[in-house]
């Protein structure tokens, strides 16, 4: 079930508007990353290149996304059809949009279950994933439409779809935005747990750090379609490098503990526009940049994509040299 | 919502008597408006049906049994009592009541236009989602649209019997109401309504593509067509079938026309024939009898729309 997950160069490109640059993450098997940006980074575009969901303007230019050993990114017909929700599963942010509006929930479940291998019993074995996800009287659930039941209900109904082929990937992308924050709790409790039982590895995609906190293994931040930092989920807190995920982190911590009136810290500037900026891409807005920082983009050192950062770890004369080699 | 229609039949039920109700007005509304408008149409109508060369007593006696000298409100209230106790009253003309002259064509008219709404929805929704699954929009099509919203259904009409009974020669020029004979009418006034329904199911299944829902079922691994079929089709269903509704409506009106060029013995042939003789009392029956078939066209696209859309159900009890 649990399989390493290993993102090589991926280059994701809107008609000719890059989104994601040469983009390299791994995530062990059987853990979760999270994939922590603002609008606009090349994070959902990250996902739906990762699921093959891309919408037909957008083209994967290159790079590989290996799941236990497949390239999710070269698989065309019928093998990308049967890679889809059985190697990759995906998660989407919005459940009543994503669910089938004139479709019972039983019948949307099941369909996994017989597009798979056309079995007879698909109809149990909905229900049953309805048990699993935690819904009670998931036989009665199971003959409903998707708008008699509430978002925390149709979440878990998602969840159910995503995870009835016993995907090796599972992505989720922002699944508990939409939700109120109770809600927010149980479904992100639900996937951890469903996630330790099944060992399946998740990439989670948010832009809320709170999330990474409870279920992050690794992490990994995008800033303008480039990883800008990529570590442990606890080496984040305590010891991020990278200037943006630094602001990142205080405007967190300032939402967080900021007394009523108290100003939050918040990063200066916003952010980029698509097609983006020669050199780093947080460089308009970053207090650290250097001249070098506006003509070349850095390379992901260490876990960090920081001229100034890489400069400091090594030494002023040796890191301009290692660099420029 | 519940506790103030307690006793009150459900919410479903009530919507469709509420409905009725409005169609009932509506038809009404459309008879006075008809009625008023015939009396703003100058011509003696007692002349019509005596001939020029009647005598004055002739007319007296004429006006004085159809009660053409009696006020407005008079006349309207004596038709619409009429109208009411079922009685559409006598043709000028013909000499025989309008109800079994109506009665004798409905049957013709309908034959056509559910055949033509046939056509148009087997042309119309196939091109539609062929448009649609292309994923971009055809020239070929659109000029197909174009040409044929820019055309008025007679002249397609004459064009067609002048290329497929004339010069081809393999459809009837003659009058009759049998299979070949329905052919080139049906075919006419479907056509008439291929550029709105394409346009309509286009739109919609271009929208329900690239809905959240059916990337879930992509996701899924379900085969394109699987997709399509299940997933698809069934959404854009919606706003298809209101606008069948309303294209009962558009063919009524289409209708006149077709058949006058065809000679098919339908009602359209009918109020031709009663407008160019001033009989008032028929033209007043068919508008009567197209309104209602207006009216319970759309009720049925209603009634169809809910049983395929559970969300329109729960509007309806809402």
């Amino acid at each position: 079930m649990s399989a390493p997950v290993s993102i090589e160069g991926l280059t994701v490109a809107y008609g000719d508007q890059v989104s994601l640059h040469d983009v390299s993450l791994d995530v062990p098997a059987g853990t979760v990353l999270a994939l922590v940006g603002e609008s606009g980074s090349g994070k959902s575009t990250l996902a739906h290149a990762a699921s093959r969901l891309l919408p037909p303007n957008a083209r994967i230019l290159g790079g590989t996304i290996s799941v236990g050993g497949t390239d999710m990114a070269a698989l065309t017909g019928h093998e990308l059809r049967s890679a889809r929700g059985s190697t990759v599963a995906y998660l989407p942010q919005d459940a009543l949009a994503a669910l089938n509006p004139v479709m019972r929930i039983g019948r949307q479940i099941a369909e996994v279950f017989t597009a798979a291998n056309g079995r007879s019993d698909a109809a149990e074995m909905a229900v049953e994933m309805l048990r699993r996800v935690s819904i009670r009287d998931p036989g009665q659930v199971a003959r409903k439409y998707p708008h008699q039941l509430s978002g925390g209900m149709r979440q878990r109904v998602m969840i159910a779809i995503a995870l009835a082929h016993r995907p090796q990937l599972l992505i989720a992308d922002e699944p508990t935005t939409a939700l109120d924050v109770t809600v927010q709790a149980e479904v992100l409790e639900l996937v951890a747990e469903l996630q330790r039982d099944t060992g399946v590895t998740v990439i989670w995609i948010t832009h809320d750090l709170s999330v990474v906190k409870e279920i992050a293994d690794t992490v990994a931040v995008l800033y303008g379609g480039r990883v800008a930092e990529h570590c442990a989920a606890d080496e984040l807190f305590a010891a991020a490098r990278h200037p943006y995920t630094l602001g990142l982190l205080g405007s967190f911590g300032g939402a967080r503990t900021a007394a009523p009136k108290e100003r939050f810290t918040a990063i200066p500037g916003s952010p980029p526009l698509r097609g983006g900026v020669p050199g780093c891409p947080f460089h308009p807005r970053c207090t650290r940049a250097e001249d070098r920082c506006r003509s070349e983009a850095p390379p992901l050192l260490g876990g960090v994509a920081c001229h100034v950062v890489a400069r400091e770890a090594t030494g002023t004369g040796a890191g301009e040299t290692g660099m420029t080699a | 919502m519940a506790e103030h229609l307690s006793g009150w039949p459900t919410g479903q039920a009530k919507q469709l008597a509420v409905r009725l109700l409005l169609g009932c007005l509506t038809v009404l509304a459309v008879l006075t408006l008809t009625f008023v408008l015939q009396y703003a149409v100058p011509g003696d109508v007692a002349r019509s049906i005596a001939g020029p060369r009647a005598t004055p007593q002739l007319l007296a006696q004429i006006r004085d049994r159809l009660h053409l000298d009696a006020p407005l409100w008079d006349q309207y209230w004596r038709y619409l009592r009429g109208v009411l106790s079922g009685n559409l009253g006598e043709s000028y003309v013909q000499k025989q009541p309008v109800r079994s002259l109506i009665a004798a064509r409905l049957p013709a008219t309908l034959l056509l236009g559910v055949t033509a709404l046939v056509v148009e929805i087997a042309l119309g929704g196939a091109l539609g989602v062929w448009e649609a699954l292309r994923g971009r929009r055809s020239t070929l099509l659109t000029c197909l649209n174009t040409g044929l919203l820019a055309t008025p259904t007679f002249a397609l009409g004459y064009l067609f019997l002048l290329v497929f009974a004339y010069q081809l020669a393999v459809l009837p020029i003659t009058t009759g109401a049998d299979a070949a004979h329905l052919v080139m009418p049906a075919v006419v006034l479907g056509l008439s309504g291929v550029p709105y329904y394409s346009s309509v199911v286009r739109d919609s299944m271009t929208a329900t593509l690239a809905s959240s829902h059916v990337r879930t079922a992509v996701a899924k691994g379900l085969p394109r067509w699987t997709v399509i079929r299940r997933h698809v089709l069934r959404c854009a269903l919606s706003p298809v079938v209101t606008m069948a509704g309303m294209d009962i409506a558009v063919f009524l009106s289409g209708v006149v026309f077709v058949e006058n060029v065809f000679g098919w013995p339908g009602i359209g042939q009918l109020q031709d024939q009663a407008f160019n003789n001033s009989d008032r009392p028929l033209l007043m029956g068919t508008v009567i009898v197209a309104a209602v078939l207006v009216v319970f066209g759309n009720l049925l696209a209603d009634v169809i729309r809910v049983a395929v859309d559970p969300r329109a159900r729960q509007e309806a009890s809402a």
